[in-house]
Order: C-alpha cells, then sequence, then structure tokens
C-alpha cells in the first residue's frame, strides 16, 4: 500500500483545520504496522480515510495498484465490504444480535469469507458464540469484532484503539490475538494507539503528531505482546 | 434469515408496545375501509338485484284521474317500455285501541305477472279472492303483528272494508317505509301500506275504469327527465299533479342517501387512521434512525450501502403496515358481512347479495404498503447523512441557548427549580414536544367530536321541539276544512291555545334547481313557533311573501329578496313567483312558512285549514282519537319517544368511534413518551447520579405532559371546532341541519377523555423508567 501526500481539512466555522498534512508512507502486504500518536494527532482521520470511510482533500492511495482516493461511494462501499476490516475502540456491535450473527452480518454481504465457526474458535469464542453482547465482558466483546473484521477476510485490518477501553490484561491478550491474526491468517494489520510500548510489538511504526508523521521506522525485533508492560 | 432481518425482527420484539399500538391505528383504518367499501358494494348490489328483480318505476306520475286506454296508448311511445296504471290512496285503518291513529296507503295491483314494482311474498300467496283478499307489507305487519290469515279493516269513503290478509310482502318501492317527506324516521306501526285487486280498489274509489297512478318504466334511465317532462304535457289534461322520479322517489332516495354517507366515511376515516400512522411512524424511524447512528456507521463501515440500511428501516415500517392491513381487512371483511345484513334487515330488503371483493384487500393493503413506504422514507432518510467515521465519535452536546422566559426576569425567578428544568426541556426539545401535543390534540378533536355529535342529535332536537315548534299536539285532518273547525275542536278539548294551519306541498323552483316542500301557513304573529333568522333575532312571519328554512335556501342557492316559482300540485292552477322575506333556522327538516292568509289568498281557492296547532293541558289523544276527519294527533312526547329509541340506536356506534379515538390518543402518547424515554436515558441517569430520585423524574416527566397535554386541548379545540363544522357540512341533508352549538358538556367530557388516553398511555411507560439501569446507561455507548 502507497500513501501520497494525503491531507485532510475540515472546515469548523470560520477556521480551517489541517488534520493530516502531506503523509507519505508505504506499508507491505502483511506487515503489522502501529500508528502511534497523542489524540489529536490525525490518527484516526488517517485511518478512516485508509478504511474509505472518509475522503481526503488531496493525495493518493494506492492499493495493489488501485487508486483508492479515485473511488466514488459506490465504489468505496465495495471497497469497505470486500477489502477492508475495521475494529473499534468500543466495539460497536448490534445489541441486539447474538457474537456469531455479528460475524454474519458482515460475512453476508462479501464475497469469500472465511469459515466463521473456525475465525470464533481462533479468537477464543467457540463457546460464547450464541451470547448476546450485553452477556459478555469488553474483552469478549472485542474479540466478537475482531472476528467479525477477519471473517471478512479482508486485505487489511484496520484497528482503531482496539485495547483502548479495556484493561490491561485483556488489552494484551487483545493484542496477541491481532498479532496471531496477522501471522496465521497474513493480514496486514493496522493499530492506532497513543499507548507508545504497544509500538515494540509492530514490523513497522508511523509516530504522528499535529497531522504530521514524524518517524516511520521498521522494528529490528518485534516483541511478543506477552512482554509489553504499561 | 439475512442478518439484518433478524435485527429488525428482534428490534420489532423489543419495542412491541409501540409496534402494537401502531399497528392498532392501522388495523382500525382498514378495518373501516375494508367494511364499509365491501357493505357500500354489496349494499348497492342488493339494492339493484332487487330493484332489477321486481321492475323498479322510473317514473312515478300522479293524476286526478286516468282511463285505461290512455295508459295503454302511452306505451307504444318511444322510451317508454311499460306503463302501469294503479290506484294509491292514504287511508285510516281501523285498529282495536280507539284512540290510535293508524293509516294505510291502499295501492292496487293488476292480475298479470309481469308488473311494475312487482312485490315479493314473504309470507303467504298472492290475491286470489279479487273482492276480500289484501296483501301487507312486511314491516307493518311486524311492527303491529298481523299475521296471514287475520281480517284487516280499512275505511275507504267512510266505508269500513273487511278484508283477509292473504299474504305479506315487500315492495322495493318500501323499502325505507316513510309516509312522506316530512316524517322525520320511519314508524312502522302508525303507517303501512296494503295491496288489493285491481277491480277492487276501482270499485271502493269509484274510480271506475280510471286510475290515479302511473308506474312507467323507460328503456335506459338516461332518458328520465325528457319523458317526465313530455309526460307533464301528454297527461296534462289528466290533470298531472305530481311527478315522481326515481331518483327522487322516497325510499330510493333515503338507501341512497345512506349509502352515500356510508362511502364518504369508508374514504375519509380510514384516511386519517392511516395519516396518523405514518405520521407517527416517520416520527419514530426518524429517532430511531438518530439512536442507531453508531449502529448505521458500523454498517457502512463493513460495506452495506445506503439503500441496503434505509431498506431494513423501511422494513419495520412496511411490515407494521403490511401485518396491519392484513389483520385490519379481514376483520373488516368479516364486519362488512355483518354489516351488509344489518342495514339489509334495517332496509327491509327480502334478498341479500353479499359478496367478497378481493380488490378491497387488496386496495387495503397497497394503501396501507404506500403510506408506511413513504413513512419509513421520509423517517429514514437520516441514513443517507449519517458519515461512517463521524457517527463513531459523540453526538456534539446541543446548542443551550437560553430560552425566551428567561429573558423575562420577573416571571423566571418565580419558578422553581424543577419547572425550570420542566420548561427548559420543553423548549429545546421543540419538534418532539410539537409532535406530542399535535398528537393530543388531534386525539382531543377526535374525541370532542364524537361527544358533540352524541350531544347534538339530543339539542337538535329540543331546539326542534320546544324552542322551534312550540306545540303540544300537532293535528291533522284527512281532508281540507273550514277554518271554523277550530272553535269545533275548542268544544271538544279545553285548550290554551288553538290554531288552525295549512300544510300543503308545492314545488319550488329557483333556476334550474327544484325541490318539493310542504309550505306551512299558520298566523304571522303565531305562537306555535319561534322563527329565528340567520342574524339570530326571533321575527314574525311577513305579511307578503314566503319564508325558507336555512337548509332549503341553501340547497335551491336561494338568499333573502330572491324571488322564486312556486308550482302546485292542484291541477290547472298556475304558477306563482313570491319574494323570499328571510331566511330562518330549522334543524330538522325542510320546509316554507306564510303568513295563513297570504298563503290561502295566493295559493289555495278558499280559506281552509289542513290541521291544528294546539296547546292543552286535556287528554287531548282521547277526545280527538274518535273524532271523524282527523287523521292523526301528534304529541310532543309521541315525538319524544321516537326519538329516545333512534338515539339508543346510535350509542353503539359513537362507543365504537371513542373507541376508535382512544386507540388514537393511546398510539400517539405511547410512542411518543417511550421514544422520549429513550432518547432521554443519558438525561434521566445524569439526574439519577446527582441524587433524583425515581418519584422525582417521574413528576418531572408529569409536570411536562401535563403541560403538554393542557396545550394539546387547547389546540384541540379549534380544530375541533373545525371538525365539527366539516362534518356538519358534509352530513347535513334534507331532513337535519347539524349546525348546533357546541356545549360546555362536550369539552368537559373531550377533555376528560383526552386526559384518560393520555394517563393510560404515560402510566404503561412508567414501567420503562422504572428499568431504567442509569450506571448501565451512562457507561455504555453500544446502540
Amino acid at each position: 500500500m502507497k500513501v501520497r501526500d494525503l491531507s485532510k481539512h475540515y472546515q469548523m466555522g470560520e477556521v480551517i483545520v489541517k488534520a493530516l498534512k502531506d503523509a507519505t508512507f508505504e506499508i507491505n502486504e502483511g506487515e503489522f504496522v502501529v500508528i502511534l500518536g497523542p489524540s489529536g494527532s490525525g490518527k484516526s482521520t488517517l485511518l478512516n480515510i485508509l478504511g474509505g470511510m472518509d475522503k481526503p482533500t488531496k493525495g493518493q492511495i494506492y492499493m495493489r495498484e488501485e487508486e483508492i482516493t479515485k473511488y466514488d461511494d459506490k465504489q468505496l462501499t465495495k471497497y469497505r465490504r470486500d477489502k477492508i476490516g475495521f475494529v473499534f475502540q468500543f466495539y460497536n456491535l448490534m445489541a441486539n444480535l447474538t457474537a456469531i450473527e455479528n460475524v454474519e452480518l458482515a460475512t453476508e454481504i462479501c464475497k469469500n469469507p472465511l469459515n466463521i465457526d473456525e475465525v470464533l474458535e481462533n479468537v477464543g469464542l467457540g463457546n460464547r458464540k450464541n451470547h448476546f453482547p450485553s452477556q459478555m465482558s469488553g474483552g469478549e466483546q472485542q474479540r466478537v469484532a475482531i472476528a467479525r473484521a477477519v471473517a471478512k477476510n479482508p486485505l487489511l485490518l484496520l484497528c482503531d484503539e482496539p485495547t483502548g477501553a479495556l484493561d490491561y490484561k485483556t488489552g494484551i491478550s487483545i493484542l496477541s490475538l491481532l498479532s496471531k491474526i496477522n501471522k496465521d491468517y497474513k493480514k496486514t494489520v493496522m493499530v492506532i494507539t497513543h499507548n507508545a510500548p504497544i509500538a515494540k510489538m509492530a514490523d513497522r511504526v508511523l509516530k504522528m503528531r499535529s497531522g504530521e508523521i514524524i518517524d516511520d521506522y521498521m522494528n529490528e525485533k518485534p516483541i511478543d505482546p506477552e512482554g509489553i508492560e504499561w | 434469515m439475512n442478518k439484518l432481518n433478524l435485527r429488525l425482527m428482534r428490534l420489532i420484539k423489543s419495542s412491541k408496545g409501540q409496534f402494537l399500538a401502531i399497528m392498532a391505528v392501522i388495523i382500525v383504518g382498514l378495518l373501516v375501509y375494508t367494511a364499509l367499501n365491501m357493505a357500500v358494494v354489496n349494499l348497492k348490489n342488493t339494492v339493484d338485484y332487487y330493484y332489477d328483480l321486481t321492475n323498479f318505476a322510473d317514473l312515478y306520475v300522479q293524476v286526478v284521474k286516468i282511463p285505461a286506454k290512455s295508459i295503454k296508448d302511452l306505451e307504444s311511445k318511444q322510451s317508454i317500455v311499460k306503463a302501469q296504471g294503479r290506484i294509491v290512496y292514504d287511508v285510516p285503518l281501523k285498529v282495536e285501541d280507539e284512540d290510535e291513529k293508524v293509516n294505510v296507503r291502499v295501492i292496487s295491483v293488476p292480475d298479470s305477472s309481469e308488473n311494475i314494482n312487482s312485490l315479493y311474498i314473504v309470507d303467504g300467496e298472492a290475491i286470489s279472492n279479487k273482492a276480500k283478499d289484501a296483501l301487507v307489507i312486511e314491516q307493518f305487519a311486524k311492527a303491529r303483528n298481523i299475521k296471514v290469515g287475520e281480517t284487516i279493516i280499512p275505511q275507504i269513503g267512510g266505508k269500513q272494508y273487511e278484508l283477509t290478509v292473504r299474504g305479506i310482502v315487500a315492495s322495493p318501492e318500501f323499502v325505507y317505509l316513510m309516509e312522506d317527506e316530512q316524517s322525520l324516521l320511519p314508524q312502522p306501526d302508525k303507517f303501512g301500506v296494503i295491496y288489493v285487486s285491481d277491480e277492487f280498489a276501482r270499485q271502493s274509489f269509484g274510480l271506475n275504469d280510471g286510475h290515479n297512478e302511473v308506474l312507467i318504466n323507460l328503456k335506459s334511465e338516461k332518458d328520465i327527465d325528457k319523458a317526465k317532462e313530455r309526460l307533464e304535457e301528454e297527461l296534462d289534461k289528466f290533470g298531472v299533479k305530481r311527478i315522481i322520479t326515481k331518483e327522487e322517489q322516497l325510499s330510493n332516495r333515503m338507501i341512497s342517501e345512506e349509502i352515500n354517507q356510508l362511502k364518504n366515511s369508508s374514504n375519509t376515516v380510514p384516511l386519517i387512521f392511516l395519516g396518523v400512522a405514518a405520521i407517527i411512524l416517520a416520527v419514530m424511524i426518524s429517532r430511531m434512525v438518530r439512536n442507531d447512528r453508531t449502529s448505521i456507521g458500523v454498517l457502512k463501515a463493513l460495506g452495506y450501502n445506503n439503500i441496503q440500511i434505509l431498506f431494513h428501516y423501511i422494513k419495520y415500517s412496511l411490515f407494521i403496515g403490511i401485518m396491519g392491513s392484513i389483520i385490519g381487512t379481514f376483520t373488516g371483511m368479516i364486519l362488512s358481512g355483518y354489516m351488509t345484513k344489518m342495514y339489509i334487515r334495517f332496509f327491509n330488503i327480502p334478498m341479500l347479495q353479499v359478496n367478497f371483493y378481493y380488490k378491497y384487500m387488496f386496495l387495503a393493503v397497497l394503501i396501507s404498503s404506500i403510506f408506511c413506504i413513504l413513512a419509513g422514507l421520509w423517517g429514514g432518510r437520516g441514513v443517507l447523512k449519517i458519515l461512517p467515521a463521524e457517527s463513531m465519535r459523540p453526538e456534539t452536546p446541543k446548542v443551550g441557548k437560553r430560552i425566551l422566559l428567561e429573558r423575562i426576569n420577573i416571571i423566571w425567578q418565580r419558578i422553581t427549580f424543577s419547572w425550570k428544568m420542566v420548561i427548559r426541556n420543553i423548549f429545546r426539545s421543540k419538534k418532539r414536544f410539537i409532535f406530542i401535543i399535535l398528537g393530543i390534540a388531534l386525539t382531543f378533536s377526535m374525541t370532542f367530536l364524537t361527544m358533540h355529535q352524541w350531544d347534538a342529535f339530543a339539542t337538535i332536537f329540543n331546539t326542534h321541539y320546544g324552542e322551534f315548534q312550540r306545540m303540544d299536539y300537532n293535528i291533522n285532518f284527512s281532508k281540507p276544512l273550514n277554518d271554523n273547525v277550530v272553535k269545533d275542536i275548542q268544544h271538544l278539548v279545553e285548550a290554551e291555545e288553538i290554531e288552525a294551519k295549512v300544510e300543503y306541498p308545492f314545488e319550488i323552483i329557483y333556476g334550474w334547481k327544484s325541490e318539493v316542500v310542504n309550505i306551512i301557513g299558520v298566523k304571522s304573529k303565531t305562537k306555535f313557533y319561534g322563527f329565528i333568522n340567520q342574524e339570530g333575532t326571533e321575527i314574525e312571519l311577513p305579511k307578503e311573501g314566503i319564508v325558507f328554512s336555512e337548509n332549503l335556501a341553501k340547497f335551491l342557492g336561494v338568499k333573502k329578496g330572491d324571488r322564486v316559482k312556486i308550482k302546485s300540485f292542484i291541477p290547472e292552477r298556475e304558477d306563482v313567483y313570491m319574494e323570499v322575506k328571510d331566511i330562518i333556522k330549522q334543524s330538522l327538516g325542510m320546509n316554507a312558512y306564510m303568513d295563513i292568509d297570504y298563503m290561502t289568498d295566493k295559493l289555495l281557492d278558499n280559506e281552509l285549514a289542513t290541521g291544528v296547532y294546539l296547546n292543552s293541558k286535556d287528554d287531548v289523544k282521547e277526545k280527538l282519537g274518535n273524532v271523524k276527519n282527523i287523521s292523526s294527533v301528534q304529541s310532543l312526547d309521541d315525538l319524544k319517544s321516537i326519538f329516545q329509541q333512534f338515539l339508543q340506536l346510535s350509542i353503539f356506534s359513537i362507543g365504537i368511534l371513542v373507541i376508535f379515538s382512544g386507540v388514537l390518543g393511546f398510539a400517539i402518547v405511547y410512542n411518543a413518551t417511550t421514544m422520549s424515554i429513550n432518547e432521554r436515558r443519558l438525561e434521566f441517569s445524569s439526574l439519577r447520579v446527582m441524587g433524583f430520585s425515581k418519584k422525582e423524574i417521574y413528576r418531572i416527566i408529569t409536570k411536562e405532559n401535563t403541560i403538554m397535554t393542557v396545550l394539546g386541548i387547547l389546540i384541540g379545540m379549534p380544530i375541533g371546532r373545525i371538525m365539527i363544522r366539516s362534518v356538519e357540512e358534509v352530513f347535513s341533508n334534507e331532513l337535519y341541519t347539524l349546525h348546533t352549538p357546541i356545549s360546555l358538556k362536550s369539552y368537559i367530557w373531550a377533555s376528560a377523555l383526552t386526559i384518560i388516553f393520555v394517563a393510560l398511555a404515560q402510566l404503561s411507560t412508567l414501567r420503562k423508567i422504572n428499568k431504567l439501569d442509569f450506571m448501565e446507561a451512562l457507561k455504555s455507548r453500544i446502540s
């Protein structure tokens, strides 16, 4: 994936807020990427644009030689449907659907989904799949959200502060799960966080501040999530 | 099942109260739609079939006397297919109770079997002994308990004839059995019809080979008006009194009127209900979309497109619409069968043509679906505006502005804190507020309309008999008498007041419109009528000219000062032109009034009276009951009891209407309150956290609802008044003028019922506040 001069400006009353300024970077398939930055640094904006949920003011994104930034709304919907998997900070599951149904909600509309039971087994919810979100802990809900994103069999898994609402232990287990998915399913995983230690597990780290990418480096030896502490 | 549909089903399950409330409104609407529409078609078909089978006459020509040959001659002419002479006279019937006045219309039937207005034998058989046999109309036979084989004794020309009842019959001409246009309601025990042989009638009435009425069947109904004009000229030499077309025929007119009213209601009532359901649905779905903002964002992030998501919400309303319409239309279909039967029994039609018209069921589902899809589209349009990226962020709080009242320090400072909160709440969510208020207003106005109609019947009656007509007794003579008769009656009974009257039917013509009404002549300073003109002042009858009742003036399009043509049914009389001097209020019936002297001078030959009005404490009925030449003695009490019976019939329909309004009101308030509680979970939770008790929160909601109920009722009042006046406009006919003042009682009743409906709806939502888990509501952002 290639990103060139990506910018996003918001009109807020009379002021123009530059949420993203000329971001340029490249990601290889199968990488585990962590975007690190304080709140308001533009990382969510970047993630939203990469995921086809928002359009940039200028710049280009290429995914496997396809220019995403040229897409119209219809094509963006299709792109989200087939290429992208989202994991949100607050899980955002449908309250009146069970775990498995929440996953099926996503896979029903995409081309070649993975086996749902297998995915749920892999995220450790084999025996909880018929529970409703309200009957599950935050960690379990986030696992459902990850299963929902993975089962679509996307090219890119985008995670917006996936541990933000979770306690330390659960957070680590979620990170381990993401790492496992990155390795087992060979998915490109992109995690945004303000939590610096998480960067240690990444293959590639993008540091952001005030809408700019201030650092872009590869970890020589990414550590196992179990070894992260904060 | 598609997971999005599964979500929908669970959504419906979790909001089943609201779902059922809206569905009830749709069910009522389509029940009324199907039941009334099918009843209209079935009724019309039955009547048409009956008319067809019995050869219902197109024209009735009333003449002085016409020989059989001249009737036969008519048949060869142009559009006339068949002409049939008969003899028709109203005569008294001798009954056991000597005081009771019972009249019958004696009608002759020809021997041949292919007759116009042929009779349908319900019991017994046709006339065999031409000199002694008679057939009796069913309603009369039932009301007076006359059986086949019994003897009835009509008095014809002062002579009593003993006739054997050979059969009980029904006639298309008397489906609705009323003596004349002036009777307000059928009185089957006081007026009946008996059929006798042609021979018997000619002999007993002394007409030799002549008849006094000709029934005519035309090739096509289109020719009626032309044929009427021509016959009027051709038969002039036989003394044409009046020609009545099929359309004008009393019984047929009453049925058509009833069918038309049914038809009017069959479309307006469902429209109101569907409209209300659609508005509730639209509002409900728009709220739902707003509450589901994050979920919709997630769906979009997952790759669902706008149409899929929008359709998800439209399905919700469509599901309600289809379910409601199917239930409504099925129950309506079943009900229509009963309704048609009820009408047919009421109208006395000896046959029944009930069919189920699947067209209306199909239309019911279609119309309901269209309403619900539109509601879904309108309510769900917010889906399009939700951007997935933005929907994940918490909604920006509403801009807190000071409300106008806060700027008025003197008032604001005196309001307690919790009232301040209530008032601010109301003003900050104006849309919700307006929606609930309009809902309450609609409920109020519907109930108000119902209560008023109930009240109006009684008011009409009391104003008509008591304020307008002030006589204790209305006495009619069997033939016009010299006006000295007043003195004779004064010898018989002790009368406090007595006046002679003249009452005759005339055709009044203005421009191209004409109407047959009874013109009543009384003394210009009569004590028996309270004539009040349109300006509200009481008037005396002018010495010259004529005075119209309001609905007659409206029907003919006549204004004060216009000149009208008055055509007499007395043969050989010239038409008279007269000025309409004033227009007076009359709630029952349609009449014109004149000074009695002017009337006899201009319209009649000599000083005659057709009856008297009288006030007396004497037992008038007994003393005058047997007097020769008096055909009827009608007392105010008689009329009152007839009316009581009629009122009892309408209690049922009034009750149903109140229930309908209740369903509407409950659905609106229940849904609005539920939506509002769902939306305000966060707000109430915050209050709970701050230390408000559940009771205090109830109190806040109750205060809000009280303000809204009061405002709703206040706004409902003018809306209700408009509804009442337009219903009066639609339902006023020649018999009733429904323009009555609205009584305080209606306001009070309607308000009380509305408050009950609101309270019921609110009580059923209290549970939701009780169950409110405030910790969960504050913590969770799951939708």
